[in-house]
């Protein structure tokens, strides 16, 4: 069957929305859902054509254990949960260890230089890898370079990075604790240098969202996050 | 298409906040969506699927989603409500599959499993003419742009959309509860979709459309 011809798309999806899409059919369709942007499309319109309905039906508290059983499978400690205690991505040792790794030889680098001659401080580098989960919409990886006084910023994409017209890249500081600032918009192509007192004071990662022309309106992230970096400490 | 950000309730802003937050890995905020959620998406699961068990499940299972999923929430596209609630009706219906795979719970009664009154069998409610989902489907559209498209399906299409949408029926369930043949059940779900897009899609009807 040809599930991109438009009509077919979106029959199917309307069913898969409404529901009556059911056994092999539905499963067949949720596993072209990732690949196939036509059906996504479909799917998400047929979703904000619908979504009125669910706002007449009446309000039900679940018991207070559903919340404890979320927290548990997600935050248990490692000994309480040993197979799933599933973590942010970018909170896996592995991806971390190879940073670090990157970014010792980086600094080794910078090292040499520094002996050279000797700033006040050394810059930071910070790698903002590519967010696996929104990697299909957008494959966006950085290296941002903060220099030592902390007053310059300096990003850079690693490749390229696909943006769709209306849309615009927003590099954020984001606190250990607390709301992301917005350090402004960013380039898709060739390096953005950015001007600010104090860049990352009270910053544990940078990271980068994808906003309507003009940046957030709300001036909180409130497009997908393509990229992340944790700074070392 | 959803109406921009600048545009949202506050109630949707708050929660689109709590959302980004979430996505970067805020607990707090996380904690916060939830408890500002998880009664409407309870509420939309358990009537999808009535065992209180197993809807707890699926509402775990959804947030366990959402905090995997956070960082692709993109609120150019989605309300958050609209976001969240369209993961909590694909899990429930996912659900009843799960359910229609175990023995035990094929009949539906679940006695002495912790049952509301209301929930206890859903097969009993089916062939008495329920009108609880044709009025959630009426209630919708009163406070909803859909007034108008609601208004001019048939009887037998909105009772299809209905069942199917906030019940989770098949066609074949259609047309067990409406005694219908299941090509005639088929055809008005397909029409009653149709008309609702040829509707809603109209400019003419887009007057009451504010938020």
């Amino acid at each position: 069957m040809d599930y991109s011809r438009r009509e077919l798309a979106d029959r199917l999806a309307a069913h898969y929305v409404l529901g009556t899409l059911r056994g092999p059919a539905r499963r067949r369709f949720d596993a072209l859902l990732p690949a196939h942007p036509a059906l996504r499309q479909a799917v998400h319109a047929w979703q904000e054509r619908l979504a009125p309905l669910s706002t007449s039906v009446p309000e039900i508290p679940p018991s207070d254990r559903v919340w404890q059983r979320i927290e548990a499978q997600l935050f248990a400690p490692p000994q309480a949960a040993p197979a799933a205690a599933p973590q942010r991505w970018w909170q896996g040792l592995t991806l971390w260890r190879s940073l670090s790794a990157l970014s010792s030889a980086g600094a080794l680098g910078l090292l040499v230089l520094a002996l050279q001659v000797p700033p006040p401080q050394a810059p930071v580098v910070i790698v903002l890898g590519a967010n696996p989960d929104t990697a299909q919409a957008m494959q966006a990886s950085f290296v941002a370079s903060v220099s030592g006084d902390g007053r310059v910023l300096v990003l850079r994409p690693i490749g390229d990075v696909p943006l769709g017209s209306g849309r615009a890249l927003e590099l954020w500081a984001v606190p250990a604790q607390g709301a992301p600032r917005s350090l402004g918009l960013v380039q898709a192509a060739g390096a953005t240098t950015l001007l600010r007192a104090e860049l990352l004071r009270n910053t544990a990662a940078l990271a980068v969202s994808v906003e309507p022309t003009g940046g957030s309106p709300t001036g909180a992230p409130t497009g997908p996050i393509v990229a992340l970096g944790k700074l070392q400490t | 298409m959803s109406a921009s950000p600048d545009t949202w309730s506050e109630r949707s802003t708050t929660l689109a906040h709590a959302l980004a937050r979430t996505g970067l890995g805020d607990r707090a905020a996380f904690a916060t969506l939830y408890q500002a959620t998880r009664s409407h998406l309870f509420g939309v699961i358990l009537r999808i699927n009535g065992d209180r068990n197993q809807a707890e499940d699926v509402l775990q299972e959804v947030f366990v989603n959402v905090w995997r999923a956070a960082q692709s929430f993109d609120a150019n596209r989605s309300q958050p409500l609209t976001w969240l609630t369209s993961i909590a009706r694909n899990r429930a219906i996912d659900s009843l599959r799960r359910r229609k795979t175990e023995p035990e719970t094929v009949s539906l009664f679940k006695a002495g499993a912790n049952d509301d009154d209301d929930d206890i069998d859903r097969l009993a409610h089916l062939p008495s003419d329920d009108a609880g989902p044709l009025q959630l489907l009426q209630q919708a559209a009163e406070t909803r742009a859909l007034t108008h498209c609601v208004g001019q399906l048939s009887r037998e299409q909105q009772q299809c959309v209905a069942l199917a949408f906030y019940q989770g029926l098949t066609h074949a369930e259609l047309a067990q509860h409406l005694a219908q043949p299941l090509g005639t059940v088929k055809s008005w779900v397909r029409r009653a979709l149709a008309a609702l897009k040829d509707c809603l899609a109209r400019p003419a009807t887009n007057t009451d459309r504010g938020t």
